[in-house]
């Protein structure tokens, strides 16, 4: 049993050796602050991230006929789509929906060809949901809703064919039957400065790709969400809700290459973190195991009055509490504005990825954020004491294992 | 005197220390007992076994071989944590150096064995009552370090008697202490077997203290060579500090 005059005894005992508690909760801070800072990072870098892939045309969710998954083909059409668009409609946590279908096929100009992926949308929710569109610079014009045999391609792929606006480019795709071809004027060059996306971005309105290729209706509904965070859940709820036939995939699945790079940049961010984590607290285990060494023979009088091993752990384990509390202060102290400058100022990434801001396709954002919230509090006072618990731990076993007769021959 | 009077009862009682491949033997074969209300001194040189012998009663140190018995628990067959219940709930030590908490105060160093022990809200009740008995409410407020070394060692046995153990342990009590201290010490120990009924056994070089013994064991080469009980007159007590002094 723990009481008063114990954890009296245990603040005492950390104001009695001054040097020693300061040096142990500037080591908590500043480990638990790197841990912070890097926390921070990997939360807002990995949220950009989701953020670009979903935003550059992935969307969080996206409603795809049963059989895409498996076969990726651009031929299939969903089922009963005005159902499934009306579901999505009514929800309230959608934020854009893009209704698109998509083809393979040629583009051609003079004696110039280029293979591409012709994405058919409809204008307003493409610029609704999709940073690429809204983000890019556009010479001429996006598509409008009514507009018939235009296009709008990036600006690697006008070089390529070297076209300009307003020339006519003849297009060739497999179509439901047979392969089709039809002449498209370019109305629009689109250039987000990435040599990646603007060499893939071929839009036609929905209409025109399904009067080119003689399908019908759209072959996906992507949905972007207001929040990230709830993307398995609202997934399970349209799963139910959505007509037979189509299924609900998300970001990850739509781009697995992006969902693995994100989860690899986070396990090894978190590696490292690990690695700083395990080094602080060695040291710290390191600072406590000297002092118990150092407090052997107190120990040794405690055990001799009766004193069980679960109270001398006890007793240090106040101590590692306050130790923590410290540490936890000194994390916000150095770690919290830190991390508020990541939140709030950011870091230019194109001085390390130049201006070619893609990745796999995605258009990511030349600032990258950190994250700062509430959570900040939590994280400092969980794992600064947590750690501090853990690395008191065993040096506290020793202590409960002393020898009183021993220790206190020891002068 | 009947054997449930039998606090200690050890019955050829070794302890070997080992260090590497060197043994040194501190006991070789005590036969010993002590009786309820005893003031027993332990006498002789240094290393002939006083401390051992008092570690061993105390459940501090475990035997090598024989048979020890302390207020009716065979010693040999308690586990660490038994062995710190005896500790707690029924024995008192007094130790050499003090071995006060240094950053708790005289009365809270009492509290925190009766906290220890359990003792609920009377607790700093009760550990002011021990200190205003042994007149040292005066000292209540102040740390070790406040404290002369005398101090020290009353507030000691004040800790050690809070809990009114059967058996107080107490190793050359008044070793750190100029002559006047040891025998305040001893006069205040003596008071607690006289008032109180509490047995004492307490190892010391020092002739003056011996004389308050009601029994004088003395140990040579950790062997038991002497063993005297003393009468009445021969104790050296607060109403007759003139007895001569004994060993």
């Amino acid at each position: 049993m723990i009481g008063t005059v114990s954890y009296k005894y245990a603040l005492r005992s950390l104001h009695g050796h001054t040097r020693r508690t300061i040096l142990s909760v500037i080591g908590v801070g500043v480990g638990c602050a790197m841990g912070l800072v890097a926390t921070s990072w990997i939360t807002g870098g990995g949220d950009m991230e989701i953020r670009a892939a979903t935003g550059s045309g992935a969307g969080h969710l996206r409603i795809v006929p049963a059989q895409w998954p498996e076969s990726r083909e651009n031929s299939l059409r969903l089922t009963d789509w005005q159902k499934a668009l009306a579901v999505v409609e009514a929800r309230s946590d959608v934020r854009a929906v893009a209704v698109r279908a998509r083809a393979s096929g040629l583009l051609a100009f003079g004696n110039r060809t280029a293979g591409v992926e012709m994405v058919g949308v409809t204008p307003a929710g493409e610029e609704a949901s999709n940073r690429i569109v809204r983000k890019a610079h556009i010479e001429g014009r996006y598509l409008r809703a009514d507009d018939a045999g235009a296009v709008v391609i990036g600006r690697t792929l006008a070089d390529r064919l070297d076209v300009e606006l307003d020339d006519d480019l003849l297009v060739t795709l497999s179509g439901r039957d047979d392969i089709s071809r039809a002449m498209l004027t370019v109305v629009g060059i689109l250039e987000t400065g990435s040599r990646e996306i603007d060499g893939a971005v071929c839009h036609v309105t929905l209409d025109e790709l399904n009067r080119i290729t003689g399908f019908e209706g759209p072959g996906e509904i992507a949905i972007l969400l207001d929040d990230n965070r709830h993307i398995d859940r609202a997934r399970d709820e349209l799963a139910q809700a959505v007509p037979e036939g189509n299924t609900v995939i998300t970001w990850r699945e739509v781009s697995p290459e992006i969902a693995t790079g994100v989860a690899a940049d986070r396990m090894f961010t978190r590696l490292l973190i690990g690695i700083v984590v395990i080094v602080v607290l060695l040291g710290i285990a390191s600072a406590q195991l000297t002092a118990v060494l150092e407090r052997r023979r107190e120990f040794g009088v405690l055990t001799a009055l009766g004193m069980k091993g679960r109270q001398i752990v006890s007793l240090l384990m106040i101590e590692a509490v306050v130790i923590g509390l410290g540490g936890a202060g000194v994390t916000l102290l150095v770690g919290g504005p830190v991390s508020y400058w990541l939140a709030t100022s950011g870091v230019n990434i194109t001085r390390m990825m130049g201006n070619d801001l893609s990745m796999g396709g995605v258009l990511i954002d030349p600032v990258m954020y950190g994250s700062f919230g509430a959570w900040v509090v939590w994280y400092a006072v969980g794992v600064s004491i947590v750690s501090t618990l853990g690395a008191t731990a065993y040096p506290a076993w020793r202590a409960a294992r002393t020898d009183p007769a021993q220790a206190m021959r020891v002068v | 005197m009947s054997e449930n009077n039998t606090l200690v009862c050890a019955r050829d009682l070794t302890k070997v220390y080992r260090t590497g491949d060197v043994e040194v033997h501190a006991l070789r074969g005590v036969t010993l007992d002590v009786h309820a209300g005893e003031f027993v001194a332990i006498v002789g040189p240094s290393g002939s076994g006083k401390t051992t012998l008092l570690n061993l009663a105390g459940a501090l140190d475990s035997v090598t071989s024989g048979a020890l018995t302390v207020l009716g628990r065979d010693l040999t067959e308690l586990g660490r944590r038994a062995r710190a219940d005896l500790r707690l709930r029924s024995l008192g030590f007094v130790f050499q150096a003090y071995n006060l908490v240094p950053v708790l105060t005289a009365r809270e160093n009492v509290e925190f064995v009766l906290e220890l022990q359990g003792v609920g809200r009377d607790r700093r009740a009760r550990s002011t009552d021990v200190l205003n008995e042994l007149g040292l409410d005066e000292l209540a407020d102040r740390r070790p370090l406040e404290m002369s070394g005398g101090q020290q060692q009353r507030v000691a046995v004040a800790r050690a008697v809070a809990s009114r153990p059967k058996l107080v342990l107490a190793d050359e009590p008044t070793a750190n202490l100029d002559g006047e201290n040891a025998e305040i010490l001893m006069t205040m120990m003596r008071r607690l077997r006289d008032e109180q009924g509490m047995t004492f056994i307490f190892s010391t070089h020092d002739p003056r203290v011996v004389a308050y013994a009601s029994r004088v064991v003395t140990l040579t080469d950790g062997r038991v060579s002497a063993d005297k009980r003393r009468n009445n007159d021969e104790i050296r007590t607060p109403g007759n500090p003139d007895t001569q002094d004994a060993s």
